[in-house]
């Protein structure tokens, strides 16, 4: 390319026949190039100059084409074109800085816009979450107050069991400092002996009587009021069978009176006499036939478990 | 500037027949001082051309210290001078070539960076 340019402007720029000199040559190339350049767009008034700057050069040459002055103004005027080359370059290059700073921005823009939309759809569905949250956790409110109103039931009635299982407790065991106690298939039996409660062949509870009574209407209470009691009169077998058979009921009646005053719900509790039906000893003995003269108090169902 | 005083006698006196190019020296020494504060041996075709105009602007000196060949002198610092603007145009020519470069790196880093 440059060996062409460079015949191309020896014909070109040939007065006669002389020859340019090579600065000359230099600074036509230069001129062309320049001219080729982005400046004749861009920066065309300094263009103008460059070919001035030629124009003159030429000019020196042709008044006396070897002269220091001619080589001089030639070389001036090749570095002009060259300078007017860079100077297009230069503003080339800001434009494209221009031009970068815009796509950056928009860019970024963007990139801002993406991250929001992100972000939108984010808090959407942290909402959602945090209603869902909230419902779980109402729901799991409700059932923890069930769970604690249960729980304080629960303690009552454990309190209430633990209560009534200490008065159980503790009416037996005074109980069984004045009765036998004893559970079998009928239920659980409280044997009084005849002889503590009455006087021979009498109904009528002796004083004593009254306060061992007492403790017996409380284990009585203590037991669950479902189970029906049975006061049972019986008695040896001395004397006919209807004597006492009347004398166990009037026995058996008088005791139940008694307990029903200290506190026995009386739909709950019935007396019966035995007569010398049922002994538990022999009737041959004194002391079998004092043994039989009772009146067994029959606490009816399921004997409660003793602990 | 150490040549000024003996210009200005040799002005006054009128020795030599022709005039120094004072005013030549002053602009090509000024375009000189330029192209050195831009930078320009920091581009190596911009340092070329600094290095040409030094070079120009000594010997147009030696001329003139010597009394004589003042047009020769004359010319050299012209050609000093357009060296140095030629400098000054290379020098941010390149400067603007780096900004447009990284201006357009940073916009490569920012979408690698989105992606």
């Amino acid at each position: 390319m440059r060996a062409t340019t460079f015949s191309i402007l020896l014909v070109l720029g040939a007065c006669g026949t002389t020859l340019p000199s090579p600065e000359l040559v230099s600074a036509r190339a230069a001129y062309q190039e320049a001219k080729d350049s982005p400046a004749k767009d861009l920066i065309p008034d300094k263009l103008l100059e460059a070919k001035q700057a030629l124009d003159v050069a030429e000019s020196k040459f042709g008044d006396d084409k070897n002269s220091s002055e001619a080589k001089t103004y030639a070389y001036i005027a090749e570095r002009r074109a060259r300078g007017v080359i860079s100077v297009a370059n230069l503003v080339v290059a800001q434009k494209e800085v221009e031009q970068s700073e815009k796509d950056y921005k928009a860019l970024l823009e963007s990139s801002v816009k993406h991250t929001r939309d992100r972000l939108g759809k984010t808090e959407k569905s942290l909402e959602k979450t945090r209603t869902e949250l909230s419902a779980q956790e109402k729901e799991l409110q409700a059932k923890n107050t069930t769970l604690q109103q249960k729980d304080v039931e629960l303690t009552k009635e454990k309190a209430a069991r633990a209560d009534a299982e200490e008065r159980l407790k503790a009416a037996m065991k005074s109980l069984e400092e004045i009765a036998k106690v004893k559970e079998d298939s009928r239920g659980t039996i409280i044997t009084l002996s005849g002889a503590v409660l009455f006087k021979t062949n009498e109904s009528t509870l002796l004083p004593i009587a009254e306060s061992q009574l007492r403790k017996v209407a409380e284990a009585l209470n203590a037991y669950d009021a479902g189970r029906t009691i049975v006061v049972a009169g019986h008695t040896d077998s001395v004397g006919s069978a209807v004597t006492n058979q009347k004398l166990s009921l009037a026995r058996a009646e008088s005791v139940r009176a008694y307990l029903v005053t200290s506190g026995v719900a009386p739909d709950r509790i019935r007396a019966v006499g035995k007569g010398k039906d049922e002994p538990i000893a022999e009737n041959t003995t004194s002391e079998g036939r004092a043994n039989n003269r009772r009146v067994e108090i029959i606490v009816e169902g399921a004997p409660p478990k003793p602990h | 500037m150490r040549l000024i005083l003996p210009l200005l006698l040799a002005t006054a006196l009128g020795c030599g027949g022709s005039k120094p190019p004072t005013y030549q020296l002053s602009q090509a020494q000024a375009s000189i001082r330029a192209a050195e504060e831009v930078g320009a041996e920091g581009t190596p075709q911009a340092a070329l051309h600094l290095k040409m105009a030094k070079d120009s602007e000594r010997s147009a000196q030696s001329m003139i210290s010597g009394e004589d060949q003042y047009e020769e002198a004359n010319l050299a610092l012209k050609r000093a001078q357009a060296d140095a603007e030629l400098a000054i145009a290379l020098t941010k020519e390149a400067k603007a070539r780096a900004e447009a470069d990284e201006a357009k790196a940073k916009i490569a880093k920012l979408k690698t960076e989105m992606e």
